[in-house]
């Protein structure tokens, strides 16, 4: 295991973050499980490192890059740089007292591209789908964006997040008269909704620490349910695993051929 | 048209001929400027009329002057509304023309090496530098390399900001036995080997051994 320093103080959450909307959010508590917080007292100091896999897609532009930018390095690029194939960060929060990385997947929004994106949809416990508030018709298409990123996944194995971006781009009328059409996709895609931006930085830090509130409980919940009742066994490490698979990255495909783009 | 306007340039930079010759033009070629013209002739020519008359003056020459007055203003308008109509076209051929003339100059390129192409091929350009050139593995590959460089760059930013933050000493003995620790609990992968030279070069960079040393 590596060295690692403090985590900042705006990424440690001991509060479960708020959700966006009533209308489309994937869970009302306001605290974290009970069970989980248990699991957590009990493993201080003996656990190795927990990991989620988020997955961001999207239309090309809508600004998924900038919100990742935005999040993890505090940046806003009014140029458009297109994502050539994937990128990634890891950005390390601490929850309820334990170590915790989300390891973000920002795939590309451009056709060309999308059969080398694809082969990183695997595993991922989140998965964003971003469309652009002031460009409607990138609403549209989440919902074969999201379809492709369930194929790779086991059925009910992810959260699910809309995020509709450039807030900053559109009036507060037309944000709301957008949101409500996004409630309904979100509602359809059993997703919850957030309206972010990028530029101002508007609902990004609650957006993020949602994600991983959630994907963190949810990965305690499993690991709780996988050790099958056995709760003396939490914190000898079984818990949590280490950072082993950090980057798994997937095998070099070859059975997916040249003519898939 | 060329002519129409070569005269009426002409026109503008010496004024040569007066007034009246904007009567002797084609409808076709008329302007604004030259119906200005036409008015100030007709306007002399009635001003006579007037001064001929003497006061009072009579109504039908009144009448008739309102009414040439209309007439020359719809045929200001006319004008104006057909040298626009004039110039749109001239942008609009100038266009074509230059298209054409690029047609022709790839159809004269692709003439020499004419072969048909099935719906999904394309041609390549050798000479062209910005040409595709890699395929489709082999940019999934560096995508791959570029990640675990990434991840092994990310892992030494956070250990070196540990160091600097004096988390951890800088004293050498230690931090090689940190290495040691890290070295026999970690399940030994390649990759985790990898992380620990990329750290071993950076320390030896620090205590001024030569980051060169690539060992
Ligand atoms: N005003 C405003 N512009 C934004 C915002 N987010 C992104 N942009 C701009 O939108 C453009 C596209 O943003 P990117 O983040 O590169 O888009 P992307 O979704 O990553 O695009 P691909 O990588 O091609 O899939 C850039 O010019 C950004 O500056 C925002 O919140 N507000
Ligand atoms: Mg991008």
């Amino acid at each position: 295991m590596h060295l690692v320093p403090p985590v900042s103080r705006d990424r440690i959450i001991s509060q479960f973050p708020k959700w966006y909307t009533p209308e489309a959010c994937l869970q009302f508590k306001e605290h974290f499980h009970a069970q989980v917080r248990t699991a957590c007292q009990w493993s201080t100091g003996t656990l190795g490192l927990k990991i989620s896999k988020v997955v961001v897609v999207g239309d090309l532009y809508v600004g998924k890059t900038s919100l990742i930018n935005r999040f993890c390095k505090d940046n806003f690029d009014r140029d458009y740089k297109a994502t050539i194939g994937v990128d990634f960060e890891i950005e390390r929060f601490e929850i309820i007292g334990v170590p915790y990385n989300l390891q973000i997947w920002d795939t590309a929004g451009q056709e060309k591209f999308k059969c080398i994106a694809s082969a990183y949809y695997r595993g991922a416990e989140v998965i964003i789908t971003v469309f652009d508030l002031a460009d409607i018709r990138t609403l549209d298409h989440t919902k074969q964006w999201l379809e492709d990123a369930l194929k790779e996944n086991e059925p009910d194995s992810s959260f699910v997040f809309l995020v509709g971006t450039k807030k900053d781009l559109v009036s507060d009328a037309v944000c709301e008269r957008t949101e409500l059409d996004a409630i309904r996709f979100a509602n359809e895609m059993q997703a919850e909704y957030w309206s972010v931006s990028a530029k101002t930085g508007e609902n990004v830090k609650q957006f993020f620490s949602r994600v991983a509130a959630l994907a963190f409980e949810q990965s305690v919940i499993k690991e709780l349910e996988n050790s099958a009742g056995h709760m003396a066994q939490i914190g000898t490490g079984n818990l949590i695993k280490l950072e082993k698979n950090v980057m798994e990255i997937p095998e070099g495909n070859t059975q997916i051929s040249l003519g898939c783009c | 048209m060329e002519q129409g306007r070569e005269e009426e340039e002409e026109e503008l930079e010496e004024d040569d001929g007066g007034p009246e010759r904007a009567l002797e033009k084609s409808p076709f070629q008329l302007t604004a400027e030259d119906v200005y013209d036409i008015s100030s002739v007709v306007g002399r020519d009635l001003l006579q009329l007037q001064l001929s008359a003497g006061p009072p003056l009579p109504a039908a020459l009144a009448r008739l002057q309102f009414r040439i007055v209309r007439v020359l203003e719809m045929l200001e308008a006319l004008v104006s509304e057909s040298s626009l109509a004039e110039e749109q076209l001239r942008l609009e051929r100038d266009s074509l023309r230059r298209e054409l003339e690029e047609l022709r100059a790839a159809g004269a390129r692709g003439g020499t090496g004419q072969l048909s192409l099935g719906p999904d091929k394309m041609v390549i350009d050798l000479a062209d530098p910005n040409r595709p050139r890699f395929t489709l593995q082999e940019l999934r590959d560096v995508l791959q390399e570029r990640n675990q460089l990434k991840a092994q760059l990310l892992v030494v930013q956070e250990e070196l900001q540990c160091y600097k933050s004096g988390i951890i000493s800088q004293r050498r003995d230690q931090t090689e036995e940190l290495e040691k620790e890290a070295t026999g609990s970690s399940s030994g992968t390649s990759r985790d080997s990898e992380e620990k030279t990329i750290i071993k070069r950076l320390f030896s960079f620090k205590h001024g051994k030569g980051a060169s040393s690539r060992t």
